[in-house]
């Protein structure tokens, strides 16, 4: 555990240093409180309060739903939920290389960590490629922030608003993955630094582990 | 272990260099905070003005008042201001002072100024992060003000922003166009600003305390701090997806607040599906935590303060702390006392109603701390305990209020009267800046290591505090005689025997106005003038008073403090003074 | 502080990666068949909203780790998440109230 903190504890490239240095066992500060470095500490609280973004959101949705009328359920099996479902197998599959790549740097391996990373990066390409094509479908058909031919034009809006955030997210991710591949790659981050940005890939299947539900199968086609 | 992965370099500690990144884009906390400071001095000072517009409109509303139609050409034609525009005026009032003197100056200024020297720490645990949660709030600001000079003027909504107002765009009238759309841009930016900080306050609290600062025996500012920040991080979240639908509502068309058959100007609206009441709770139940934000630091240096002047432990510590953790729980389940008269089901009325005075337990106890503090005190009567014990009664005054305003049989009476503008101006319009001022006054010499005039400070308190309950304690009987907020004229008949009451409060928010410059006199003047501070004027006990005024950059100097003891080991018996400090290895314990 | 099935400090085994993995899946199509059967509304979303939390706690212990944390941390985070989430849930009484009064 020390060797993980002292590895992730410090920062890079900043005129002060990050002043959780590497001696934190008992000599010059109290003891950790949950032993694990401040970045991952902050990630983890940065994640608790998106999660709590995400759920208002959700919250504002289900909250509309129920007050509406003729919500549409145009998601018929094939194409769209087979689409969703594979998504959902792509982006789960890509926390399992994350995980992957966590483990590879723990163990030094440099390359295998890059590998794996780029890998979920990979899932995370094919996860926004599949979404958007669903996205200019849906908009083909007719489908826009303020109207559908289906039923109330709060459908579109919802559907935008929550997938577009999410897949915000994937995105970001894939940037902020690509720059950890590069560094760990070349031996400048830390196995912490990797494990840090798993949690923030993980976070964002997580996430859509609740949207698949909420949105695409609350409202398939039956028949 | 992980032989080929590196070890991230550890970076000396050097002193900034340049002007740049000495005052500008700094890391350093402390610089930090005082630029928390200039942009919370400079909001208050724009939203008390437009406080004196208000107040002077509500007296004389036909008047012309120079100057206000070159910033607004629309909203004052002739310098006279419209209905509209006094709406906007208000809605950037309490916009500024909520989110950019209250959420920045207690939080931002003095606790990122003094948690990392309090906790015996260099800095901060993310210097950027803090460094970039300033200059996100610096951003949301300037588009905030950005806002006054659009064509059609700031928004007319309220801070509260209620749709469909202020979604449904620019049919809705002046101010709801470009205006309102900065406002909701400008909030979200300031989320941002907020989230960033909390994750800062909260690692830094839990990571990086020298050795010996357990958590008991951190001061009670710190655990403020602390509670502030994990209030900030689980709310603000839920202001950003509120005003990121407001924004979609705005300006790509969506209805998620917006119901279907409204007409304005004849013509129908082609919204439909949204519900105005989503957004009443959403933004309230940011909103009620909000308000804990803005008084739970003050709390915590009125508790500092307090203990110091009175040469006392303060009373109960540990009950300090748990209940304003206790008070950090329960204002999550209070928001709909905002909302008694929406439609709700008197059953949620009541639940909201019983939470709400529930709230009420743990800031009497803390009250009664105090008051029991200060029994049998050897006082120190310097004007930041006046200021202290200014908030103590303040704050009985305003919360008092709040009792009533918490049943609802009481408040659909009284809802949207100025029963509730002195209810929350009383706890946070006072309460809240005395606690400021008390932080001010008390930290000013370790922050510039000068002293302040303390005669000038007694005048500032003693007009101040009159002037205060001059201003807000009337608004309560009018309130109670059905005055309503949010107007700018007041024909009905019933209202014209208060005009009078109107009239002594917006004479008395003039003097007590005009006594701040006694405050900003004193401030800068003392900052260059004053005569030099010791390293412990107040001799106090907490860690910042153990390190030179101003502090050097790396705060402790290169060493590391070691704690001993807890924070408020005043009236020691046996000590060599009455007082022994943190990090004083001394033999003697107070028990 | 060990748990079975993880070696030190590298987080779960691949045995038990793979076994969650297996799992996420297997619920993803759990939801599928349930969604496409003629359920009462309400009883579709306790049943979804309950696989989804299953898969929510499955990722937060094991790919994100937390099974294998202090359990310090455990109780500083979920428990305040939790929390605010199901304070949220307060607001629908408001959303049945707006169905009911819809003129029908």
């Amino acid at each position: 555990m020390a060797s993980d903190e002292a590895m992730g504890a410090t920062g890079v490239g900043h005129p002060h240093a990050s002043p959780h240095a590497a001696e934190r066992s008992g000599s010059r500060m109290e003891a950790s409180l949950y032993a694990i470095s401040s970045r991952k500490l902050g990630m983890w609280l940065f994640l608790v309060s998106d999660a709590i973004t995400f759920a208002a959101l959700l919250v504002a949705y289900s909250y509309l739903r129920v007050a509406s009328e003729n919500w549409p359920r145009p998601f018929r099996f094939s194409p769209s939920i087979v689409n969703a479902t594979i998504m959902t197998f792509v982006l789960v599959t890509s926390s399992v290389t994350m995980v992957l790549a966590v483990r590879a740097a723990k163990e030094g391996r440099r390359r295998g960590a890059a590998g794996w990373l780029l890998a979920t990066m990979l899932g995370g390409v094919v996860f926004a490629a599949l979404h958007l094509r669903e996205w200019l479908t849906l908009i083909h058909e007719g489908v826009r922030l303020f109207q559908n031919p289906w039923g109330t034009p709060l459908f579109g809006a919802a559907f935008f608003s929550l997938t577009g955030l999410h897949i915000a997210h994937v995105c970001a991710g894939v940037i902020y993955l690509g720059a950890v591949a590069i560094g760990a790659g070349r031996g400048r981050v830390s196995a912490d630094a990797v494990e840090i940005s798993g949690l923030y890939w993980c976070f964002v299947d997580l996430v859509w582990m609740f949207i698949f539900p909420l949105v695409y199968l609350m409202s398939a086609r039956m028949g | 272990m992980a032989a080929e992965m590196p070890v991230e370099a550890v970076h000396g500690h050097k002193a900034p260099e340049g002007f740049i990144s000495k005052y500008i884009f700094s890391y350093d906390h402390k610089v930090i905070g005082k630029q928390y400071f200039l942009l919370a001095l400079f909001s208050v000072f724009v939203g008390m003005v437009l406080s004196w517009l208000i107040r002077f409109h509500l007296v004389w509303p036909a008047a012309h008042i120079p100057g206000l139609e070159k910033i607004s050409p629309t909203g004052a034609a002739g310098g006279v201001m419209t209905p509209e525009y006094y709406l906007s005026l208000l809605t950037l009032h309490g916009t500024l002072m909520i989110f950019f003197v209250l959420t920045t100056a207690p939080q931002g200024g003095f606790g990122n100024y003094f948690l990392p020297i309090q906790i015996g720490a260099e800095d901060m645990a993310f210097p950027l992060l803090n460094m970039l949660s300033f200059w996100t709030a610096f951003l949301a600001l300037a588009v905030l003000m950005a806002s006054f000079f659009v064509t059609d003027g700031p928004p007319t909504s309220g801070w509260t922003a209620y749709p469909p107002l202020s979604a449904v765009g620019p049919v809705a009238g002046p101010g709801q166009g470009m205006g309102q759309t900065l406002w909701v841009i400008s909030i979200a930016i300031f989320c941002v600003s907020s989230l960033l900080g909390a994750l800062n306050f909260i690692v830094t609290m839990l990571d990086l305390r020298t050795r010996g600062m357990s958590l008991m025996r951190l001061p009670l500012t710190c655990w403020a701090w602390f509670v502030t920040a994990v209030l900030s991080l689980l709310s603000f979240s839920v202001l950003f997806a509120a005003g990121a639908l407001l924004l979609l509502d705005r300006v790509a068309g969506t209805s998620f607040f917006i119901p279907a058959g409204l007409v304005f100007n004849d013509r129908v609206l082609p919204h439909s599906g949204g519900s105005p009441l989503l957004w009443q709770h959403l933004f309230w139940f940011f909103g009620h935590p909000e308000v804990y934000i803005a008084i739970v630091p003050g709390m915590g240096i009125i508790s500092h303060v307090l203990s110091c002047f009175c040469r006392k432990p303060i009373l109960g510590y540990r009950a300090m702390t748990y209940c304003l953790i206790a008070i950090a729980i329960l204002s999550f389940t209070v928001w709909g006392h905002h909302m008694f008269v929406s439609g709700m089901s008197p059953y949620s009325a009541f639940l909201f109603s019983t939470a709400t005075l529930a709230i009420t337990v743990p800031a009497a106890i803390k009250t009664l701390n105090w008051l029991g503090t200060l029994w049998g005190g050897k006082l120190r009567l310097t004007t930041a305990m006046l200021f202290a014990i200014g908030f103590v009664s303040l704050f009985v005054t305003g919360g008092l209020s709040g009792v009533f305003l918490a049943q609802p049989s009481l408040d659909v009476y009284l809802h949207a009267t100025y029963f509730v503008v002195g209810h929350f101006h009383m706890v946070m319009g006072v309460a809240a800046i005395f606690a400021i001022f008390a932080g001010a006054y008390f930290w000013f010499p370790k922050m510039f290591g000068r002293m302040m005039n303390e005669s000038l400070g007694k005048t500032h308190f003693l007009l101040t505090f009159l002037g205060v309950n001059c201003v807000f304690m009337p608004m309560h009987f009018i309130g109670l005689a059905g005055n309503p907020r949010r107007y700018s004229t007041f024909v009905a008949n019933f209202l014209q025997p208060l005009l009078s009451v109107h009239k002594f409060m917006t004479i008395a928010a003039f003097v007590t106005g005009a006594a701040q410059l006694i405050f900003l006199y004193n401030f800068f003047r003392s900052m260059r003038k004053g005569p030099k501070a010791p390293m412990n004027p107040w001799e106090a006990t907490s860690l910042e008073w153990s390190i030179p005024s101003p502090p050097p950059f790396d705060n402790f100097g290169g060493r590391h403090p070691v704690v001993y003891r807890g924070p408020y080991e005043y009236g020691v018996p046996g000590a060599e003074k009455d007082f022994l400090m943190q990090d004083s290895p001394e033999g003697v314990t107070a028990r | 502080m060990n748990q079975p099935g993880e070696r030190m400090d590298l987080g779960p085994s691949t045995g038990v990666v793979l076994l969650v993995w297996g799992g996420l899946l297997g619920i993803a199509v759990l939801e599928v068949f349930l969604s496409f059967r003629q359920l009462a509304i309400k009883l579709m979303l306790i049943l979804l909203m309950g696989l989804a939390m299953v898969q929510a706690t499955l990722i937060i212990s094991y790919f994100m780790h937390l099974r294998y944390e202090r359990r310090s941390l455990i109780l500083t985070l979920m428990p305040a998440l939790i929390f605010v989430l199901v304070m949220m849930v307060v607001f629908f009484p408001d959303s049945f109230r707006l169905y009911h009064m819809k003129a029908r």
